[in-house]
């Protein structure tokens, strides 16, 4: 275990128990829910970012797909089921949903990925407005309700923060498996992966289910924080907006989407009180990031912390390792 | 619904719209296809090329002017977004998303600080008034003349693609980036242009459509997501996929809306997806 | 590197249990945070009302948006903002017109700001959210231009009220009325394909047929059409009397009447518009192309009367000389409802203030004369109007006007609440 595995551990230790502590830290019930949106965001960013990280697919589809789920909740609400059914409605949505997308993108890749992807929410969000009967049109669907034993905004927020380390677990165990390597050969080299004998669109389709699950689960808490679904969650705009927070974050980093999801929130919801052009700042922040920290904030923390790590452990004053030292020695960090 | 003079009316719709869309497409297809930038601001480029045209147009009643002005105006957006961000992410997808999104914000936010929240179309004074008058069917000469706009401007890339010297330069760079450079042309410069021609042709885009759809806070996601399906479907890169491309969607959408309404929605996503599951290179697109 | 990645397993396992042990013993006591919203004032007690306004200054609906709580604005800054002891305080909060923002902008203002009454937001997915959450709040919540049906009948509730606009289905419906007393027999619809449109196509049906007319066919077209003349050529192949257009207002309005006109049939088609396409922005954009055009609305700028002419020249005073479109109308309206009301009671907050202005009869506002239905809907005036032109400018002057216009269009409220929402099948 090297120092700065440890540095990292204390780090998320402590952004845990202040996450914990926060509600009672006299702060407002408008704070804790702007934090609880935040998380949820985060989680739907988390599941874009495996797949664009792990699996080098971009997709434009995830908000469609927790707007899906959202639906399935919300219609299950509507027809007068108890939440116990709104889970199961919208994960069944959600895997529904997540199939045919997986089906019908993964035999492309890159651009054209992105483009299927695009399609299909365009798809979902037109059936939005279209079956209005099922799912109340422009109107939406209001007053859906979430468990009792949550229902407190701070039991809910702390349900959140709990639902986010669970789901940043998963996905990260998920990366680190065998199926996650594979996934990453595949995102280096189909072609390669292909010859050596694996099913390359059956990956993808699996990493695409994954992901897909996680999203509509966020679907599903997004709905249960503002007891509302309408059709501008399938749009495209929301769709943009959370590939920009993963790569706000950093790609493939842990929490990456943590951070691209709290500076989005953080903009739209509390800089718009104090400045109008707040579109404009929003911008700008993605193109100073790209300028000034390509690999997202995370990332480029993440690598100005190793730099800085690699040479204070430096040896020799002339820097570096002496010559002749066998490679495996030097600049020992656990993977 | 199938009489003459309303199959004759929706075709010239189809094909004004498709003109239109055609407009859009062929810059983003040069970009996208032949330089593998993902420019999402080129909805923007369309926007403020528009607003600035309407305000010419508005001053001035001579369209022309109003349409090299927004011309020039967005050439010159485009130069320095290109030169001072994009440059540093050439090749780079996922960074040219975020930076090109940026670029969109700023300029769709800014237009709104400047120009205000009203629609705006084209003034009377610069656009073509009256309509031409075959017995039963009255159409709008100025939907003529966007689709004879768009007509002249893919005649002109073609020939610039085809006939030239610096069509042929770019043709080969896109195959071949070294063997340019190796031979004493100035690769970096040749993307520079090709990227600012191709924000000209969506202001010059934005100026004449709005004499057609008003340009308006929103436009710019709307026409991005329109030039995104025509190029797809036409194939990434190809003019000629661009202009089938534009033609098709033009046609299908004016029909469907009149002839199955319940679908109108997804006239314009079925076939993009359609495309890509069938033959995702588009219909004239090369094989990657 | 195997037993390195197993330890580092270990700890992760070992941080989340803690987390999750740790939050189930938190979870035993209520942080001080989650106290209830203030009590409600005495009557007669001064102070201050401080509102939280929520529109969508930024986005595709800033026009709309931005003339909203310019209208609210202008009232307090022409009358003052203390009323009979009370200082009326505004925090206005951008949503962008998405929910979410509402739902958080409304939170921030009700939970971290403290305010008495909200007001706002303008488009029908953001009030239903925000309606929602106020009412379980204890909030009133005040609507200046939301035209959902469903804000004062499906999902009414007791602390929302509907104070400057009127119900898609109700504006509409003295249009049908007035197109058959015209001598038109049959009629052609083209409204947006969601519930807006719905409702507004249906109110047109409905109070056409009632005067016997006969609508012979209805075209929806999609939300964020900008392309009109595919729809324009099926009007004219419909052949029918009259054609009545609705639309949400914004680009659509003029994108219409450009392929309208430009089709020819400007002549040749009578045609009634709603409020929202015949709106300001429209008139600015096309002027005397439009002129002598019909459309239906509660908003009529080119009224004679001494209210709207205090208005419009405090507006174009303060803004260039434009003329008031009606969501500067509702604006303005709905702040001088919370004026007078202050005026006869003193500071009111909760459910109290929504029964004064619920209470209420205005009888010389902007719109002419007010009052309120128990579902919290306006009852008012619906004017045919015409555009005229006067010194220069554009307006919408009445040509007929309709008096205490409900939202039941003739029918039990009961029966209107137990019939099915509006939509393309179902039209009334």
């Amino acid at each position: 275990m090297t120092r700065s595995r440890i540095v990292g551990l204390a780090l998320l230790g402590a952004l845990l128990v202040v996450a914990l502590a926060l509600p009672y830290l006299g702060t407002t019930s408008y704070v804790i829910s702007l934090v609880s949106t935040i998380l949820i965001a985060a989680i739907l960013a988390s599941s874009v970012n495996f797949l664009v990280g792990d699996g080098g697919m971009a997709s434009l589809g995830h908000g469609a797909i927790a707007a899906a789920a959202a639906y399935g909740a919300g219609w299950a609400s509507k027809m007068g089921m108890d939440p116990g059914m709104q889970v199961v409605i919208a994960m069944g949505v959600t895997l529904v949903v997540s199939l045919v997308y997986g089906l019908l993108s993964m035999r492309t890749s890159g651009i054209y990925f992105l483009m299927v992807t695009l399609a299909v929410g365009m798809v979902v969000f037109g059936l939005a407005y279209r079956l209005s009967a099922v799912t109340g049109g422009e109107n939406g669907i209001t007053g859906i309700q979430r468990p009792a034993f949550i229902g407190e905004y701070w039991t809910y927020y702390y349900f959140l923060v709990a639902a986010f380390v669970l789901t940043t677990l998963l996905l990260w165990t998920v990366s680190r498996s065998p199926f996650g390597s594979s996934l990453r050969g595949i995102r280096d080299s189909e072609t390669r992966m292909r010859s050596l004998g694996y099913s390359v669109a059956g990956y993808k389709l699996g990493a695409f289910m994954i992901s897909g699950t996680v999203a509509g689960f966020a679907g599903l808490l997004s709905v249960w924080h503002t007891h509302f679904v309408s059709p501008s969650s399938a749009g495209v705009h929301r769709s943009v907006l959370l590939i920009v927070m993963v790569i706000l974050g950093g790609v493939g980093t842990v929490l990456g989407p943590l951070v691209g999801a709290a500076v989005v929130v953080l903009v739209e919801n509390v800089l718009s009180n104090e400045i109008e052009r707040w579109p404009t700042i929003l911008g700008l922040i993605f193109i100073l990031v790209i300028l000034f920290a390509r690999a997202g904030i995370v990332g480029s923390i993440a690598k100005l912390a190793a730099k800085l790590t690699r040479r204070s452990t430096s040896r020799s004053p002339g820097g570096g390792s002496p010559p002749g030292t066998p490679v495996s020695d030097r600049n020992h960090t656990a993977s | 619904m199938f009489e003459p003079v309303f199959l004759a009316q929706q075709a010239l719709n189809g094909l004004s719209f498709g003109a239109l869309l055609f407009l859009l497409a062929s810059g983003l297809t040069l970009v996208f296809g032949l330089m593998r930038i993902i420019n999402l601001a080129h909805g923007a480029f369309y926007m403020l090329g528009g607003y600035v045209g309407v305000v010419i147009a508005g001053l001035t009643g001579n369209l022309l002017l109003a349409v090299v002005t927004g011309a020039i105006v967005v050439a010159g957006t485009a130069f320095i977004v290109e030169f001072v961000l994009l440059r540093f992410v050439r090749g780079q997808e996922l960074p040219e998303v975020l930076v090109t999104v940026g670029v969109s914000f700023v300029i769709a936010d800014l237009c709104l600080a400047i120009f205000g929240g009203d629609p705006r179309t084209l003034p009377a004074s610069a656009s073509i008034p009256g309509s031409l008058v075959i017995g039963d069917l009255v159409y709008p000469w100025y939907r003529i003349f966007v689709i004879a706009v768009a007509i002249a401007i893919g005649i002109a890339l073609a020939v610039v693609q085809n006939r030239t010297r610096i069509g042929a330069i770019v043709r080969a760079g896109v195959d071949d980036r070294e063997i340019i450079s190796a031979m004493g042309v100035n690769i970096r410069w040749v993307f520079t242009g090709m990227f600012i021609v191709g924000a000209a042709l969506a202001a010059i885009g934005g100026t004449i459509g709005s004499g057609v759809i008003s340009i308006r806070p929103g436009i710019q996601d709307e026409v991005l997501l329109y030039a995104l399906v025509v190029v797809i479907i036409g194939g990434l890169g190809s003019v000629s996929g661009a202009a089938v491309g534009s033609v098709l969607i033009g046609l299908i959408d004016a029909f469907a809306k009149a002839w199955i309404p319940d679908f109108a929605y997804f006239t314009i996503f079925a076939p993009m997806a359609l495309v890509l599951v069938l033959r995702p290179t588009g219909l004239f697109g090369r094989t990657a | 590197m195997k037993s390195t990645t197993m330890s580092t397993r270990g700890r992760w396992a070992a941080v989340a249990a803690l987390g999750a042990a740790a939050a189930l013993a938190l979870s035993a006591c209520a942080p001080p945070g989650s106290a209830e919203p203030s009590a409600t004032q005495e009557p007669g007690a001064t102070g201050t009302l401080k509102v939280g306004y929520i529109s969508p200054i930024t986005g595709n609906f800033a026009i709309a948006g931005q003339e909203m709580v310019d209208g609210w604005n202008l009232y307090w800054e022409v009358n003052g903002n203390e009323v009979n002891g009370v200082t009326v305080e505004t925090i206005v909060e951008d949503d962008a017109g998405n929910p979410e923002m509402s739902l958080t902008k409304a939170k921030k203002l009700v939970e971290s700001d403290g305010v008495d009454v909200i007001v706002g937001p303008l488009l029908a997915n953001t009030a239903l959210a925000v309606a929602a959450y106020t009412s379980s709040v204890g909030i009133p919540n005040l609507h200046p231009v939301a035209a959902a049906d469903d804000l004062t009948q499906r999902q009414a509730n007791d602390l929302t009220v509907r104070t400057g606009s009127m119900s898609g289905s109700q504006m509409n419906y003295p249009g049908g009325v007035w197109a058959a007393e015209e001598g038109h027999k049959t009629a052609v619809t083209l409204c947006p394909d969601y519930a807006f449109g719905w409702e507004s196509c249906a109110g047109f049906v409905q109070g056409f047929e009632s005067e016997g007319g006969e609508v012979v066919a209805q075209y929806w077209f999609p939300n964020g059409t900008s392309d009109f003349s595919t729809y324009v050529s099926q009007i004219q192949s419909a052949g029918a009397d009259i054609a009545f257009v609705a639309t949400a207002g914004g680009a659509p309005g003029p994108d219409f009447l450009r392929s309208f006109l430009g089709l020819g049939l400007g002549e040749s088609q009578p045609l009634l518009m709603n409020c929202c396409s015949m709106d300001q922005a429209t008139l600015r954009a096309l002027g005397a192309e439009i002129e002598g055009f019909n459309s239906v609305s509660y908003w009529a700028e080119g009224r004679e009367s001494d209210a709207v002419e205090e208005f419009s020249a405090a507006y174009a005073a303060k803004f260039d000389g434009k003329i008031p479109s009606a969501n500067v109308a509702g604006g303005y309206q709905t702040a001088a409802l919370v004026a007078k009301v202050l005026e006869e009671h003193g500071l009111l907050t909760g459910a109290e203030l929504v029964d004064a202005i619920t209470s209420y009869t205005f009888e010389d506002s902007i719109f002419g004369r007010v009052s309120f239905d128990d579902y919290n809907n306006t009852v008012g005036p619906v004017h045919i109007r015409e555009v005229q032109e006067r010194d220069g400018a554009f307006y919408n002057v009445p040509i007929r006007t309709f008096e205490d216009v409900d939202q039941w269009l003739g029918k039990d409220p009961a029966d209107v609440l137990a019939q099915e929402p509006y939509s393309q099948s179902f039209q009334g």
